[in-house]
């Protein structure tokens, strides 16, 4: 397990947020250089791409790829949307990135933009993030200021305009295409893929979408290299990211880690391991989207895309969501899934029923209701929704429903056979 | 062209066929309800989903799918009619299943769809959910939100053909509704036409709601009299009585749409005064002295004009006409009548066949009529009073006698624009056939036969009159014949 301080550096830093914090380190120097030296723009999409540098909103798709997606040969504008929608259950990396230190998003942004020709880029903050909105804000300012931003940068002939835009709280915006329809100021509805963003995305232009953990990552594998990104931790999925670990452990936190480590020893070492007097029960390794995985999974799990996917989960925020023996799995799938319920847009068939339907099922376990038959119900109601809709969401709430009521199958079964009507097959009839 | 197959068939397409309108092509019907031909592909309902190229993971939308040389389609798979079960199941679980007392009973997909996909028994064990029922959307559609599938259609409606927002989705997930919000009754002249789209209940008309159960109706495929638009409707009535109109999908004319003013003027059409029988200076007649009288009235025909309806379909001016080219009738009118036009379908001629009168050799009313010794007034049509000065005899044969009656010589009876067959030319030259939607009852001939009869041509059906008509007229012969 190796500690890292490639995004985080300045975090403990006073001032970290201001643009003089930043300069010292030799901030928006890689900026700058890529304007004097009139770099190619693909030579930088090419360094992206071969760092290996993976999204980090959740589905870990190639950067570098995305962005090569855009159309070079285009009259239409193209658009950078640097996604700080940060609302999967569990995760809290981008705010601090985006609290205490603002710059190196912005760079990033910038190097972004000029290796997709993109001259306009929107931060879409969502509003509960009152502080990072605040500090981003004043970062863009003083990057106008300094020079960064605005027309003919550096005499280079390149214009950038950098703005914050606002969403209204809902989880559904952090959808890339969702997200999107947010900015133009319409119902937040995923839209069909394809066409895809990169071909056409916000106002109908080519847009890259990208998650702010992502863009931070840019100015140092610009600076440094790909070559230098590509012996960060796992080699399949090399890099450093931040970890959100909450629940259970004796110190939640978040760290700074080069994938490629021991969850096991990450829970064990700086979280302080389980809190006293309880032994680890499940953790949920990716955001509340991702399957669950039991102690002798976590035992042997490594944190990078092949190890995870190898334990059949998946990376997502990298928010680490740890449960002890003090939890009831099914008290827990029910409150994941109120908040699925809760955010499903409402645009598809199988999400907008099948997540109330859920919750519905799970709230008469839960109290006590519960039939031989509602488990079986339950994974064929996901079967029915997962892969079945326009996004994601739907997929992201069968995940931990369907891993939790497989693994701690017992556990619903105790809550039914303590229940009065658990011989009856049916409660009532719709 | 694209080549693929679709459930073992092969098919090929222009590029950019979806393989909804592809399956369509081979006569396959995939289930939709949200798409619709005439506003486009949204994708939200789910129902359409297809098997492309084996992967039964992530099921492909047909409705919006693009067809792909050498795919191969399954519509009808193990995987799919398992997802189609699991939409149709998610769709009737908060459902009010109130189909005894909905009106769209019978013609509701949602209930076709069922017969094929539902399960007969339901999975769920849960309390239904609760939404607004009685909801005012405006003096002309109310809106029950439980019967709701939000396939947005009717959103979808104003924004993409009438460019504005009425309406719109209000709130989340399962909470989602449809809703005027702050905007109050929708207003729009159209918007009756989202009655007709809703795939289920939730929208229904305040003027047909619960008048009659709709398999108990009879429906004929006519067009709007309305105007010279000439949008395709299905006209339908019980026992006789028109009971409503709604649009017939015509590309080439409406699309699927008409305006609120024509879908609602079928009452009228009903009449329950009028005509009937023929009768000469006020007393009942046989009709053959009213044809005696009438050549008498006429007699070499000088001084004599023709005024007639341009709601008269073509084949009834035609008989009009053959019989005046024997009466040596030179001087053949047709009337006007005008109403507000919009910039969609409504058009300022209110009458359904000017087109067709015109081709025909009806001319408007000279602004300086030529003195008249005597007028033959043919159907519903507005006549200028000025032909009415210095007349020696008035011959009227029209559904309702109206303020002439009292003064015509011969009055005869006339067939309404619903209860006529032949056709009308609509006024971008689309000549359409019209078919009668109801019987007006007895001593109510059709109005070709009266002149057929006095014109002493031996015609027996109409379909005759329009082949005859296509020899002299040759306008007609090159317009399409829309339905």
């Amino acid at each position: 397990m190796k500690a890292s301080t490639v995004i985080s550096g300045r975090f403990d830093t006073k001032n970290s947020q201001s643009i003089e914090t930043y300069r010292k380190d030799g901030g928006y120097e890689t900026w700058s250089t890529v304007l004097d030296e009139k770099r190619d723009p693909d030579s930088l999409i090419d360094e992206v791409k071969a760092s290996g540098l993976r999204g980090r909103g959740g589905a870990g798709f190639s950067t570098g790829m995305k962005w090569s997606f855009v159309p070079k040969q285009t009259d239409k504008p193209k658009y950078l949307c640097v996604n700080g929608d940060e609302s999967e259950p569990g995760t809290f990396k981008d705010r601090q990135i985006l609290e205490f230190d603002p710059h190196q998003l912005l760079e990033g942004v910038a190097l972004t933009c000029y290796a997709v020709q993109a001259h306009t880029a929107y931060i879409y903050l969502r509003c509960e993030f009152k502080l990072g909105i605040a500090t981003v804000k004043a970062a863009i300012k003083e990057a106008y200021e300094a020079g960064m931003f605005g027309k003919d940068i550096h005499g280079s002939g390149f214009d950038l305009d950098v703005s914050v835009t606002i969403g209204a709280g809902a989880y559904i915006c952090g959808e890339e295409t969702s997200l999107l329809n947010s900015i133009e100021g319409v119902r937040p509805y995923p839209r069909n893929k394809p066409p895809f963003p990169a071909v056409e995305g916000l106002f109908g232009c080519p847009t890259v979408i990208n998650n702010v953990e992502t863009i931070a990552n840019i100015p140092h594998i610009i600076k440094n290299g790909a070559e230098w990104h590509t012996k960060l931790g796992c080699p399949e999925d090399p890099g450093s990211r931040l970890w959100g670990i909450s629940g259970h452990v004796a110190k939640p936190r978040w760290v700074e880690l080069e994938t490629g480590y021991k969850l096991q020893d990450l829970i064990d070492g700086p979280c302080g391991g389980i809190r006293k007097g309880h032994t680890l029960k499940a953790i949920i390794p990716g955001g509340s989207s991702s399957k669950v995985l039991l102690p002798d999974q976590v035992a042997r799990v490594t944190m990078d895309t092949p190890g995870i996917r190898a334990e059949g989960s998946s990376l997502g925020s990298a928010a680490i969501i740890v449960l002890d023996d003090s939890v009831c799995m099914v008290d827990a799938v029910l409150n994941l899934m109120k908040f699925y319920a809760h955010e499903s847009c409402g645009q598809c068939t199988p999400c907008r029923e099948g997540t109330p339907w859920v919750v519905q099922v799970l709230q008469r376990i839960h109290s006590g209701k519960g039939r031989t038959v509602d488990m079986d119900l339950l994974l064929d109601i996901a079967h029915n929704m997962e892969g079945r809709t326009v996004c994601a969401l739907a997929d992201g709430a069968c995940w931990p429903l369907t891993s939790i009521v497989k693994k701690f199958r017992h556990e619903f079964e105790a809550k039914i056979v303590a229940a009065p009507s658990a011989t009856s097959s049916k409660v009532a009839s719709a | 062209m694209i080549k693929l197959s679709i459930d073992g068939r092969e098919v090929e397409v222009e590029p950019g066929t979806t393989v909804l309108e592809a399956a369509a092509t081979l006569g396959i019907d995939i289930p939709h309800y949200c798409y619709h031909p005439d506003i486009g592909v949204d994708g939200n309902c789910r129902i359409c989903l297809v098997e492309v190229n084996g992967n039964t993971d992530k099921l492909a939308i047909g409705c919006k799918f693009p067809c792909g040389e050498g795919m191969e389609v399954e519509t009808e798979s193990e995987a799919v009619v398992k997802a189609r079960k699991g939409v149709m199941e998610f769709l009737l679980i908060n459902h009010p299943l109130d189909c005894t007392i909905c009106d769209q009973a019978g013609e509701c997909p949602l209930q076709d769809y069922s017969y094929h996909y539902g399960t007969g028994d339901s999975r769920f064990a849960e309390k239904k959910r609760n939404k607004p029922k009685h909801v005012e959307f405006s003096e002309k559609v109310m809106f029950d939100a439980e019967r709701c599938i939000l396939c947005t259609r009717c959103t979808r409606f104003f924004e993409e053909v009438r460019d504005c927002r009425p309406i719109g989705v209000e709130n989340m997930g399962g909470k989602s509704t449809i809703t005027t919000g702050p905007n109050g009754p929708i207003q729009d002249p159209y918007q009756m036409n989202i009655i007709d789209i809703c795939p289920v209940g939730a929208l229904t008309s305040r003027d047909f709601r619960f008048k009659q159960r709709v398999w108990f109706m009879d429906f004929a495929d006519t067009v709007c009299p309305g105007c010279s638009k000439g949008c395709n409707i299905t006209a339908g009535s019980y026992q006789g009585k028109l009971l409503r109109f709604v649009p017939r999908r015509n590309t080439e004319v409406n699309a699927s749409w008409m305006c609120d003013d024509g879908r609602l003027s079928y009452d009228k059409y009903n009449m329950p005064e009028r005509v009937r029988g023929a009768s000469v200076s006020g007393d009942p007649a046989s009709f053959d002295a009213a044809r005696a009288k009438i050549t008498e009235l006429v007699g070499d025909g000088q001084g004599v004009a023709v005024l007639a309806s341009t709601s008269q379909t073509s084949e009834e001016l035609f008989a009009v006409r053959e019989w005046a080219r024997t009466a040596r009738v030179r001087d053949l009118w047709h009337g006007e009548r005008t109403w507000e036009s919009d910039d969609f379908l409504k058009q300022a001629d209110a009458t359904p066949n000017t087109a067709g009168a015109q081709a025909l050799g009806y001319a408007s009313v000279p602004s300086q009529a030529p003195e008249l010794r005597g007028l033959i007034v043919v159907g519903d049509v507005d006549v200028p009073p000025a032909l009415l000065a210095n007349l020696d005899f008035l011959i009227q044969q029209a559904p309702q006698a109206g303020e002439l009656g009292e003064a015509a010589v011969v009055l005869l009876p006339g067939r309404n624009a619903l209860e006529k067959n032949g056709h009308w030319t609509n006024g971008d030259g689309a000549v359409q056939e019209v078919r009668a939607a109801r019987d007006p009852g007895p001593d109510v001939p059709e109005d070709w036969t009266i002149w057929r009869d006095l014109a002493g041509v031996s015609w027996t059906s109409i379909a005759e009159i329009t082949k005859a008509m296509g020899a002299v007229s040759t306008a007609d012969a090159e317009a399409v014949t829309a339905s």
